[in-house]
């Protein structure tokens, strides 16, 4: 193992794997930083502004939000360390598959039902969800398109040249 | 196939920005919505109904309309008999647009003399009463706000008792006693006749009443009787009143 270990630093093979991870996971970083603060930083603020007015509702909903930001960042920071193979496109009809079941449990089907000051509270949210389906749709036929894409792309490189007649 | 998947990138991008922008525009605009109950409520009495009538004004200043907009109060006794059922439908209220409407609460008191309401003639209790206010907000999104509250119910007849007899030849003296509870004025006639032991009528006599709300009555009806009024065995009171008419009720006489 340890033979192994220096024949890899000898080789460079450790030093290449991490000049071609190193991008990545800052990428990883960042992006998942970026999305952190569009996702929660900021929500959590106009949340907590807003939470003088129905604390009730905003304190139900904060748990939700936790669980959504935590499911997208995981998909982006290992769709961003797997960039450029197949797994990045497997990554990301995961996350459009699993912010669909998401969406429609956390939004109870589209029937939104709370109290809040004594009063209770029922929303139809069917076609607002059905908007966001079909968003999470057409992201999940673009993730499919994107990975046949990639394969048939690397397919076409591993075909040898057309020999002149 | 990169032309397709651009093409779906394209249009995700596209229907983003639609939620988003009809998201925050949906949301402003139900924060631009102005409720106004400053009017006084009013109470109107005609042919044994009660209205209570409750003035208001909505002013819709957001960017969508409000249709269907319906407001429904239900008021039922504590074991679900139902007194008042009203609802107040406003069919579309433009952006921009004020509508200045009235919500009405019928209740027919007439309907108390039924078998299942008359007790609150007579017995003091808390009415269930269950508001909802439901509504299309732009065209798509239905929605229905309800509260549950209790209203105590003050009877008109509260613990209406009939006195001691007392009989001075032919002529029979019965004290009646009542506390009107309730928020109405008691006017009409009050009836009373007596049966004797055969189930005879043997005597009616009738007085005027005209009590306020908050406010007791305590008066004697004077009968006069054929026969003896020692077999007096029972006496049947009635009320025929403005709002409603009721009876017999009817009091066994030792």
């Amino acid at each position: 193992m340890v033979q192994w270990c220096f024949q890899l630093i000898e080789n460079g093979s450790i030093k290449s794997l991490f000049r071609k991870m190193l991008p990545r996971v800052v990428m990883a970083v960042i992006k998942g930083l970026l999305w952190f603060v569009l996702l929660y930083v900021v929500p959590m603020f106009i949340f907590s502004s807003l939470s003088g007015f129905a604390p009730e509702i905003f304190s139900s909903y904060g748990q939700l939000l936790q669980v959504f930001v935590a499911i997208v960042l995981f998909f982006v920071v290992a769709s961003e360390l797997t960039s450029g193979t197949i797994l990045q496109h497997a990554f990301n009809i995961g996350k459009a598959l699993i912010l669909m079941i998401f969406i429609v449990i956390g939004l109870q089907g589209g029937i939104v039902a709370l109290d809040f000051q004594g009063f209770h509270v029922v929303a139809n949210l069917q076609i607002y969800i059905a908007m966001l389906l079909t968003i999470d749709l057409l992201g999940l036929a673009k993730n499919v398109l994107q990975a046949i894409n990639f394969l048939s792309e690397k397919d076409e490189s591993q075909l040898p040249a057309p020999s002149p007649k | 196939m990169k032309q397709a998947i651009r093409a779906i990138g394209i249009a995700i991008y596209v229907l983003w920005l639609v939620v988003i922008v009809f998201t925050v525009t949906a949301v402003y605009s139900a924060f631009q919505l102005q409720v106004d109950f400053s009017e006084n409520p009013r109470t109107s009495t005609s042919g044994g109904t009660m209205t209570l009538l409750f003035p208001f004004s909505l002013k819709n200043k957001g960017f969508y309309d409000i249709s269907d907009l319906n407001i429904t109060t239900v008021v039922q006794e504590s074991n679900g008999a139902l007194i008042s059922n009203s609802s107040t439908v406003i069919p579309l209220i433009s952006s921009g647009n004020k509508v200045n409407a009235t919500h009405s609460i019928s209740i027919t008191i007439e309907n108390m003399a039924s078998s299942s309401l008359s007790r609150l003639l007579f017995y003091d209790t808390e009415l269930n009463i269950d508001h909802s206010l439901a509504l299309k907000y732009a065209g798509v999104i239905p929605l229905e706000i309800s509260r549950n509250s209790t209203m105590q119910w003050g009877a008109p007849f509260y613990n209406l008792t009939l006195g001691k007899l007392s009989i001075h030849g032919s002529n029979v003296m019965i004290p009646i006693n009542f506390e009107n509870h309730s928020f109405f004025a008691i006017n009409g006639t009050l009836t009373l006749e007596l049966f004797n032991d055969s189930n005879q009528r043997v005597g009616i006599g009738t007085t005027a009443l005209n009590v306020q709300p908050s406010y007791s009555y305590s008066n004697s009806v004077q009968v006069l009787v054929s026969g003896a009024p020692r077999r007096i065995r029972e006496a049947h009171l009635s009320f025929d009143t403005s709002l409603f008419s009721y009876g017999p009720v009817v009091f066994p006489i030792d």
